[in-house]
C-alpha cells in the first residue's frame, strides 16, 4: 500500500485481539474470504481439489479394481 | 526454544496418536471397538494414526529447525500442519468415538423415548463435526498453532463435494424417466427462485438468500458447499442454512409418515413425495421407512427421486451464478456465467459422475456403489446347510402360502442354489438378468410377507432367503472406497467450517433465514403432495 492511500483501522477477530489497518478502498468482502483460504484465489484451491480427487480416484482404481 | 514451545501442540499430538496407532495394533483395543461397532475398522484407525502421527512428529521437528518463510512448501504444508493434524484428530475423535457412543446410547433410549434419537436428530458426523468445531472456537478459541490449518477446510470441504459424484451414475437417472426428471426440476427450481424471492421481501443479504436457496432446493450439505462459492457466503451463513435444513427435515421425518398415510398414499406416491420433499439423503430414507419398513419400494422411489435433486447441483450452480452476478451489477455474458463464474469443482463433481456412469467404478447400473449380479457365481449360491433347509421345507409344504410369482421364485432358487435368470436363457444376458431380478424381487416379497404375519415361515428358512438375496447384492469396493474418501474430506471440512463460525455471526443472521427456510419448506411440501397425489401413479419407473 502507497501512503498516499487513505486507511482505515478495522477490528480483528470478536475477541478484540487486535486492529489492523487496511486501505479505505480494499475490497473486505474479498479480503475476509481470501483470509479463510490458504490459497490466494478460488480458482487455484478448486483446481488443486480437483487435482487430488482425481489422484485419489486414480489410486483407489489402482489398489481396488486394477491391481485385484 | 520459541519454535519449539510453538510446535509443542503438535508433537504432542503426533506422538499420542501414535501410542494410539501402536496400542490398537496390540490388540488392546479390540473389545471396545467391538462394543462400539468399530472393529471393522480398526486396520484403518492403525494405519491412519501411525501415518498422520510421524507426519506431524516430522514435520513439527522440520519446523523447530529452521524459521518460517514465505515458500510454497510453508503456505501449503508446513504452516498449516498443527491445524491440520488437530482437525483430523477431531473427525478420528467423532467417527470413530463420538458417533458411535450417540448411536449406542440412543438404541439405549429407545424403549424410553420410543425413537431412535440419533437418527431423529441426525446426530451424525455432520451435525457432530460443525457441533465440535462451533463448540471449541466460541470457548477456548481458536489455537493460534491450528489457525492457518483451519483455513484448509472449505478446500477439502470441496473435495467433498468433487468425490460425491462418484456416488451416482446416469443409469439411476434414466430409470426414472423423462417425466418424473421434470416433476423434480421443477420442483428443485421453483423452490430455489421462491427462495430468492422471500430473501427480497425479507431485505435478506445476498449471499445468505442464495446459499439457503440451494440447500433448500437441491439437497442440504452438498448444495450448501458448491453454491457458497458463487454466492460469496459466509462460513456463518453456510452453517445457518445447513442448521435450518436439518432441523426441517427432523419435523418432516415425523409429518411426512403420518399424513401420507392418511392421505392413503400408495408406497411409490410416498417415495417421490419424501424424495422431492425432504432435503436431507439420511432423512428421505429415514421418512421412507418410518412409512413402511417391510416393502423397500418405497425407499427405491424415494431415493431415486433424492439422486435426481442432487444431479440438478450444477446446474443451479450456473442459475445461482448468473442470479448473484445480476444483483451485484455485473455485466455477465454466457461466456462470464459459464467458463468465468461456474466453480471449476463443480466440473470435478460433474467428471467424477461421468466415470461411475461409464462404469469405471462399478457396472453403470450401480446406485452408491451397490448393484445386483445375479450371474451365476459360487459366491451368489446358498450354503449347503441353507439348501438342505430350504429344500426340507419345501417338501414339508411350508411355502403353501405364498403366491404363484412367489413360489416360483423360491423353487427356482432350490433349484439353482441362488438367485438367477432361467438356466435356458443365460445367452441371453437382459432377459437372464431381468428373470433374476424379478425372482429376487419376488423373494424380498416373501421376507415381507413372513414380516407382515401373512406367511409363517421358520427362522432358519427366512434366514436362507435372507442369505440368498445378500448374496446377490454387490458392493463396489472402488465405490466404498471413494465413499469413505468423501465421508473423511467431509467430517475435517465441516468441523473446519464450524470453527470459523462465532457466536457473533449467528447472532448477526437473525432469525429470518430460519423463517425463509421453513416458509420454503412448507409450501415445497404442500405444493408436492398435491402434485404427486395428482401426477404420480404406482407405475413411476421405467
Amino acid at each position: 500500500m502507497s501512503d498516499e492511500e487513505k486507511k482505515v483501522t478495522i477490528e480483528t477477530g470478536d475477541a478484540g485481539k487486535g486492529s489492523t489497518a487496511i486501505s479505505e478502498g480494499a475490497n473486505t468482502e474479498e479480503l475476509e474470504e481470501r483470509a479463510l483460504s490458504v490459497f490466494s484465489s478460488d480458482r487455484n484451491e478448486d483446481i488443486v481439489a480437483l487435482v487430488f480427487c482425481l489422484i485419489t480416484t486414480f489410486l483407489v482404481l489402482v489398489f481396488t479394481k486394477w491391481l485385484v | 526454544m520459541s519454535q519449539i514451545k510453538e510446535q509443542m501442540p503438535t508433537l504432542v499430538m503426533g506422538g499420542s496418536l501414535l501410542m494410539y496407532g501402536l496400542i490398537a495394533k496390540s490388540g488392546a483395543l479390540l473389545s471396545m471397538a467391538q462394543y462400539l461397532q468399530t472393529h471393522k475398522t480398526l486396520d484403518l484407525q492403525i494405519t491412519m494414526t501411525l501415518v498422520v502421527g510421524i507426519i506431524a512428529i516430522v514435520g513439527a521437528l522440520f519446523n523447530t529447525t529452521r524459521k518460517s518463510g514465505t515458500t510454497k512448501l510453508d503456505t501449503f504444508v508446513l504452516r498449516p500442519l498443527g491445524g491440520i493434524v488437530l482437525i483430523l484428530v477431531m473427525a478420528m475423535a467423532i467417527r470413530w468415538y463420538a458417533e458411535p457412543m450417540m448411536k449406542i446410547i440412543s438404541k439405549n433410549l429407545q424403549p424410553a423415548l420410543g425413537f431412535k434419537i440419533y437418527k431423529v436428530l441426525n446426530l451424525n458426523y455432520v451435525v457432530l463435526g460443525i457441533l465440535a468445531g462451533v463448540v471449541l472456537t466460541n470457548t477456548w478459541g481458536i489455537p493460534k498453532f491450528a489457525a492457518e490449518g483451519v483455513k484448509c477446510s472449505r478446500f477439502v470441504l470441496k473435495m467433498g463435494v468433487i468425490m460425491l459424484g462418484a456416488r451416482y451414475s446416469f443409469a439411476e437417472l434414466a430409470k426414472l424417466g423423462v417425466y418424473s426428471v421434470f416433476l423434480v426440476g421443477f420442483f428443485v427450481l421453483g423452490t430455489v427462485f421462491l427462495v430468492l424471492w422471500l430473501g427480497n421481501l425479507f431485505k435478506q443479504p445476498k449471499s445468505m438468500t442464495g446459499v439457503l436457496s440451494a440447500g433448500m432446493g437441491v439437497c442440504g450439505v452438498s448444495a450448501t458447499v458448491a453454491v457458497a462459492p458463487v454466492v460469496k457466503a459466509k462460513s456463518a451463513e453456510m452453517a445457518y442454512t445447513i442448521g435450518t435444513i436439518l432441523s426441517f427435515g427432523i419435523i418432516c421425518m415425523f409429518v411426512f409418515p403420518t399424513i401420507g398415510k392418511l392421505a392413503g398414499m400408495s408406497p411409490v406416491q410416498f417415495g417421490a413425495w419424501a424424495g422431492t420433499g425432504i432435503l436431507n439423503s439420511a432423512q428421505v430414507a429415514a421418512a421412507a421407512l418410518a412409512f413402511n419398513a417391510v416393502d423397500i419400494e418405497t425407499l427405491k422411489v424415494a431415493e431415486i427421486f433424492n439422486i435426481t435433486r442432487v444431479l440438478f447441483l450444477p446446474v443451479i450452480v450456473l442459475v445461482l451464478a448468473t442470479w448473484f452476478g445480476k444483483e451485484t451489477g455485473q455485466k455477465l455474458s454466457f461466456k462470464s456465467v459459464v467458463i468465468d463464474k461456474f466453480p471449476v469443482f463443480i466440473i470435478g463433481f460433474l467428471i467424477l459422475f461421468f466415470m461411475s456412469s461409464m462404469g469405471l467404478f462399478s457396472p453403470p447400473s450401480h446406485y452408491k456403489g451397490k448393484y445386483i449380479d445375479v450371474s451365476y457365481n459360487d459366491r451368489s449360491q446358498v450354503t449347503p446347510e441353507e439348501w438342505e433347509t430350504l429344500n426340507s421345507a419345501m417338501t414339508a409344504g411350508e411355502f403353501s402360502g405364498l403366491t404363484e410369482k412367489q413360489l416360483e421364485a423360491v423353487t427356482n432358487l432350490v433349484e439353482q442354489h441362488q438367485i438367477a435368470g432361467n438356466f435356458d436363457d443365460r445367452a441371453d444376458k437382459k432377459t437372464f438378468d431381468s428373470t433374476g431380478r424379478a425372482r429376487m424381487t419376488q423373494l424380498q416379497g416373501v421376507l415381507a410377507a413372513a414380516k407382515a404375519k401373512q406367511v409363517k415361515l421358520s427362522a432358519d428358512v427366512k434366514s436362507a432367503i435372507k442369505h440368498a438375496v445378500k448374496q446377490v447384492k454387490k458392493k463396489s469396493k472402488t465405490v466404498v472406497t471413494l465413499t469413505d474418501f468423501m465421508i473423511w474430506f467431509f467430517a475435517f471440512g465441516l468441523i473446519g467450517l464450524g470453527m470459523q463460525i462465532t457466536k457473533k455471526a449467528i447472532t448477526q443472521a437473525g432469525g429470518w433465514p430460519i423463517v425463509m427456510g421453513v416458509i420454503a419448506g412448507i409450501t415445497k411440501a404442500t405444493l408436492s403432495f398435491f402434485v404427486v397425489l395428482w401426477l404420480v401413479k404406482d407405475v413411476v419407473l421405467n
